[in-house]
């Protein structure tokens, strides 16, 4: 399973935003984009277009699920949609990894400011 | 405005696709505020479009290994895998429709011919020489032909009238009607010249030659019942007519049937029957009660021969109730069927109707070029083939034409067939409701040169309209060739054949029962309607304007 979620890492950044912006609360379609342009401060902007053909390959991957239920009054046309262990587990491998990335990067550049200072 | 627009956008989009996302992303697009919002909504979903149907063909359609979960315990439902055959497999699929539908169509074309025995072959390929002596050789195999019904064409023509071919020999290949000995010479007229020239009686009927037709009432003005023939049907107005004339001819000391000849006679006219009546099991019914009357005294009161024809007709009939068998007396003896009819018995037919111009009447092209042939008889082909194709290439550069078939007492089924050809690009069947044969059922289609094939044809038809002219109008009618303009026709459709019994007596047989392959029934008895009902006497100026429509129209 493991093997199964690094295999397909590195993460767009789409997929990231979308997998981390579910990984708090189950969203609806417009939520999700709002959530991913709160995470970026308003710098990643998800159209519905790229949102949703994200989430397509996302729920046949299994790593997001579509929920039957929504709230009461909500707009009837909008799904709900939640991570699945499977994708939680995706979401934690990359951040990890981007974990692994940052480290190094801080590294690098540690090592880099005394020669140029 | 541009709602609308996105709403297009959405319903391009995959079916797979658009039934997970579409609604949801119109929702999306209903929050929007502002039109720039809106327009890079739909900037985006030419985007999505186009990635879609590019980048994302599994998805196309609708994803069944998603899934749809159902936490809040309402049933849901999957459906299996969409199947998508491949390529080669539909090739393969519409090769296979193809030739079944094919195979299907042959079948059903050819599978009706079969049932009429039609030899495919020789109906289309044999030459007209070759059909001629078929045609005898099967004519001089089956019963002798009667004189009789021969007669009843070559008879009925009074130089006066027109029309007076009165159903001329249905059916009768050119080389048996030289072998029937046509009985009158229609100029001279005399039952003398019958005697002399050694052949039959005259029965007044309507002619089959071969077939022998005894039924077809001729029309009276038309008719010269000859004083030496004696008939016996009586279920027909014409007989009555006749009666006077043939009782002056009772006079003559000839007709006293004794038991003897009596018995000979039913027993003839029982073997006959049991062999060629259509229906075995009625013929057997018809013999018993023949003999049942016989042995019973019941005809022992009779000895007049006409009276007796009359009589064991009635018998037949009330066990068959078939109105075409007929049991005929001739005074006069019946000699056997001779060959040593020449073609100078025919040369007075011949001569008749080189003077009408084979009864082609009127061939003339009316205003916006249609074409009208006036025909008062189908005559022989054999004698009239040139005139009928002068006739038709005539009309070859009409855009309609009409065949006026008012006055038209029938003829010849291959004259039928001969004209119906102009009018088919094919051959086609033409239904004989008198014959199994097929020999002159076929069109000659097409015939070289012919423009006729695809030009709108209107039959004009009356009361009188009769025998071939009837089968004529009806098988246009059912092929969809023709619109019928007038009355319905008179309705004689059906026949017996001639049977000889002795030297005075003969009997006709329905022995056929060709399958009519347009409906269960023909014109017999009920005419043939038309589709536009109109009084005879205005159905030209109908049919004319009805052309001119049509021709209009295109």
């Amino acid at each position: 399973m493991k093997d199964d979620a690094t295999s397909f890492l590195p993460l767009s950044p789409a997929t990231l935003h979308i997998l981390l912006s579910l990984a708090g609360d189950d969203l609806h379609g417009y939520a999700i984009m709002q959530e991913v342009a709160r995470q970026s401060q308003g710098k990643y902007k998800l159209g519905p277009g790229t949102l949703y053909d994200n989430l397509q390959r996302l729920i046949q991957r299994q790593w997001v699920q579509e929920l039957g239920r929504r709230p009461a009054g909500d707009d009837p046309r909008r799904r709900y949609y939640s991570l699945t262990s499977l994708g939680r587990g995706v979401l934690a491998a990359e951040t990890a990894r981007l974990a692994g990335v940052v480290r190094e990067a801080r590294l690098r550049l540690q090592m880099a400011k005394p020669r140029r200072a | 405005m541009l709602r609308p627009l996105y709403c297009c956008l959405l319903r391009l989009h995959p079916s797979g696709f658009r039934t997970r996302f579409a609604d949801e992303m119109l929702s999306i697009f209903d929050h929007a505020a502002g039109r720039a919002a809106a327009f890079r909504l739909l900037l985006d979903g030419f985007l999505s479009l186009a990635r879609q149907w590019t980048l994302r063909p599994e998805f196309w359609h609708e994803l069944s290994s998603a899934p749809q979960t159902a936490s809040d315990g309402i049933p849901s439902f999957y459906t299996i895998d969409p199947f998508r055959p491949r390529a080669g497999a539909v090739i393969h699929g519409l090769v296979l429709s193809a030739a079944v539908f094919c195979l299907t169509c042959f079948a059903i074309k050819y599978s009706w011919i079969r049932v009429l025995h039609v030899r495919i072959p020789e109906v289309q390929f044999d030459s007209p020489r070759s059909i001629q002596s078929n045609a005898g050789r099967e004519a001089s195999e089956k019963a002798p032909v009667p004189p009789h019904s021969v007669g009843k064409q070559s008879i009925a023509i009074p130089s006066a009238s027109v029309s007076a071919v009165k159903a001329p020999r249905y059916d009768l290949p050119a080389s048996i009607a030289a072998q029937n000995s046509f009985v009158q010479s229609p100029t001279t007229g005399t039952p003398e010249s019958q005697v002399s020239s050694g052949t039959q009686p005259a029965v007044e009927v309507a002619g089959q030659p071969r077939r022998g037709l005894l039924r077809a009432p001729v029309k009276p003005r038309d008719s010269q019942p000859s004083p030496l023939l004696s008939r016996s049907v009586s279920h027909q107005p014409q007989a009555q007519q006749m009666k006077p004339q043939n009782a002056t001819s009772e006079d003559s000391p000839s007709a006293k049937l004794d038991a003897a000849q009596r018995q000979r006679v039913i027993e003839g006219a029982i073997a006959k029957v049991k062999v060629h009546y259509a229906y075995p099991d009625v013929a057997q019914k018809m013999a018993d009660a023949l003999l049942a009357y016989m042995n019973s005294g019941d005809d022992d009161s009779v000895t007049d021969g006409e009276a007796f024809a009359d009589v064991l007709t009635k018998q037949m009939r009330d066990v068959s109730h078939d109105a075409h068998l007929i049991v005929v007396y001739s005074r006069d003896t019946i000699p056997a069927h001779s060959a040593g009819a020449t073609r100078e018995i025919l040369a007075p037919y011949r001569k008749k109707l080189e003077q009408n111009n084979c009864y082609f009447e009127k061939v003339t092209i009316l205003p916006h070029n249609i074409g009208y042939l006036k025909l008062n008889s189908f005559p022989d082909p054999s004698i009239c083939q040139p005139t009928a194709k002068a006739a038709m290439a005539s009309l070859n550069h009409a855009d309609a034409i009409i065949f006026d078939l008012r006055d038209n007492t029938g003829g010849y089924p291959g004259m039928v067939t001969l004209i119906a050809a102009y009018l088919f690009d094919h051959p086609e069947y033409l239904y004989n409701p008198r014959d199994n044969t097929t020999q002159q059922s076929w069109t000659r289609s097409p015939v070289p040169g012919n423009r006729l094939a695809d030009k709108p044809v209107y039959v004009l038809t009356s009361a009188s309209t009769f025998s071939g002219a009837e089968q004529f109008s009806y098988d246009l009618k059912m092929l969809r060739r023709a619109t019928l303009v007038g009355e319905t026709t008179r309705g004689e459709a059906h026949a017996g054949s001639w049977h000889q019994i002795d030297d005075h007596f003969g009997i006709s047989i329905p022995d056929t029962r060709p399958i009519n392959p347009f409906s269960t029934a023909d014109w017999e008895g009920t005419g043939v309607e038309p589709d536009v009902k109109v009084n005879a006497a205005t159905a030209l100026d109908t049919a004319e304007k009805l052309a001119e429509k049509k021709l209009q129209k295109k």
